[in-house]
């Protein structure tokens, strides 16, 4: 099988964030925009002695950095293996279909939406991960703030930003 | 023989021999397994391909409906399963608080930049995994964001999100109804999961290398 159907893999992860959450696990949801800043930290030398923001996020940024150590590993063995879908490239193709051929435009939108993200990923407190599936499940209410937000705002963006047509 | 790992200083390599020091030490998980977590967690989201730009820029699109129903999936059968976890003390809620404006605006940039990138923090570095070289540049954004905000968090970024407003969970609005808060939310979750419309957006480039008769899009 080269691809997981949508409904394995909800169960599949709901299953990881059940284990995620119990005490036998790592009694925490699970999390995965905490490591951006708390790598931010590390890559520029910032003295997490000095800034608030680091001593607030030191836990919880080891944990999700290691985590995300093991997320690039998974995803890196079944994109070999499994979905046989490993290659390199810079402009996937729906951009090329429905925004431009352009590769440095594609980069540079990455760019300035990687950026933007994180700042509003922190803003909020967490992101698809930390909010929407661990929040969620757990039926914070702040978490449906955020989800509703972010639903919004995607779709008014995917509706303007690109072309339309099949 | 004794080996000593030296994990004061300031340098890069002890940096990150600390981050290893501090999940040892913190007591969420032995250090394997945190990182066998981050191991399924990345091989579910590539194994179903959610992380692809298709996937995602593709519900913004409209074109795609993968994403949210896998999502709503998750979030509906995990809510009922925490639910009776943490009544039998196997788990705890850890709540984050209401922000009101940390949210709002955090969410509006959060999903703008979503439907712009075609990641999220969780689905991002599994891309880059897979060799994609954008996400890779998005990333370096990504670390910028995140050093830009850890320097201005005290002056710009707190204040700017405003006060908590406590931490809230949905069932408290119904005290004494509790378990069938939950289970009503779950329930009708998973049920908005089945309902959405499947519609999918296909990569040529990554079908054209799969046998004929293994081609999603041609069954």
């Amino acid at each position: 099988m080269h691809r997981l159907p949508w409904w394995m893999g909800g169960i599949l992860m709901a299953g990881l964030l059940l284990m995620t959450f119990s005490i036998y696990g790592a009694d925490r949801p699970l999390g995965a925009s905490t490591y951006v800043p708390y790598f931010a930290g590390i890559l520029f030398d910032l003295d997490p002695h000095k800034y608030a923001y680091l001593k607030e996020i030191d836990k919880a940024g080891a944990w999700e950095g290691v985590l995300l150590l093991g997320a690039l590993f998974g995803g890196f063995v079944t994109s070999v293996f499994l979905t046989k879908s490993f290659r390199f490239s810079l402009i996937p193709t729906a951009w090329k279909k429905y925004k431009n051929n352009s590769v440095v435009s594609r980069l540079l939108w990455s760019f300035v939406s990687g950026f933007v993200m994180i700042i509003g990923a922190r803003m909020a407190g967490g992101c698809t991960s930390g909010h929407f599936m661990s929040g969620m499940t757990q039926l914070a209410v702040s978490s449906m703030i955020f989800g509703t937000v972010v639903m919004i705002s995607l779709l008014i963006t995917g509706r303007f930003f690109y072309k339309r047509g099949e | 023989m004794e080996i000593i790992v030296k994990t004061a200083g300031d340098d890069l390599p002890s940096r990150i021999a600390q981050m290893f020091e501090t999940v040892i030490y913190e007591g969420r998980g032995s250090l394997v397994l945190v990182f066998l977590i981050g191991v399924i967690f990345g091989g579910i989201i590539q194994y179903t391909r959610v992380d692809k730009f298709e996937k995602i820029a593709g519900f913004a699109m409209l074109k795609d409906t993968i994403v949210p129903k896998m999502l709503f999936l998750t979030v509906g059968l995990a809510s009922i399963g925490l639910y009776f976890m943490v009544q039998a003390g196997w788990a705890h809620y850890h709540i984050k608080p209401i922000m009101w404006s940390g949210l709002i605006i955090g969410g509006i940039l959060f999903g703008a930049a979503m439907a712009i990138f075609g990641k999220c923090p969780g689905t991002g570095p599994v891309s880059i995994a897979e060799g994609r070289i954008d996400v890779l540049v998005g990333a370096i954004g990504g670390l910028l964001g995140g050093l830009v905000f850890t320097l201005y968090y005290d002056d710009i970024f707190k204040p700017l999100m405003g006060e908590s407003a406590g931490k809230l969970r949905l069932p408290q609005f119904f005290p004494g109804h509790e378990e069938t808060a939950v289970l009503i939310f779950g329930i009708v979750v998973t049920i908005i999961a089945f309902v959405i419309p499947k519609r999918e957006l296909y990569d040529e480039k990554d079908l054209e290398k799969l046998p004929p008769e293994a081609r999603p899009d041609r069954r």
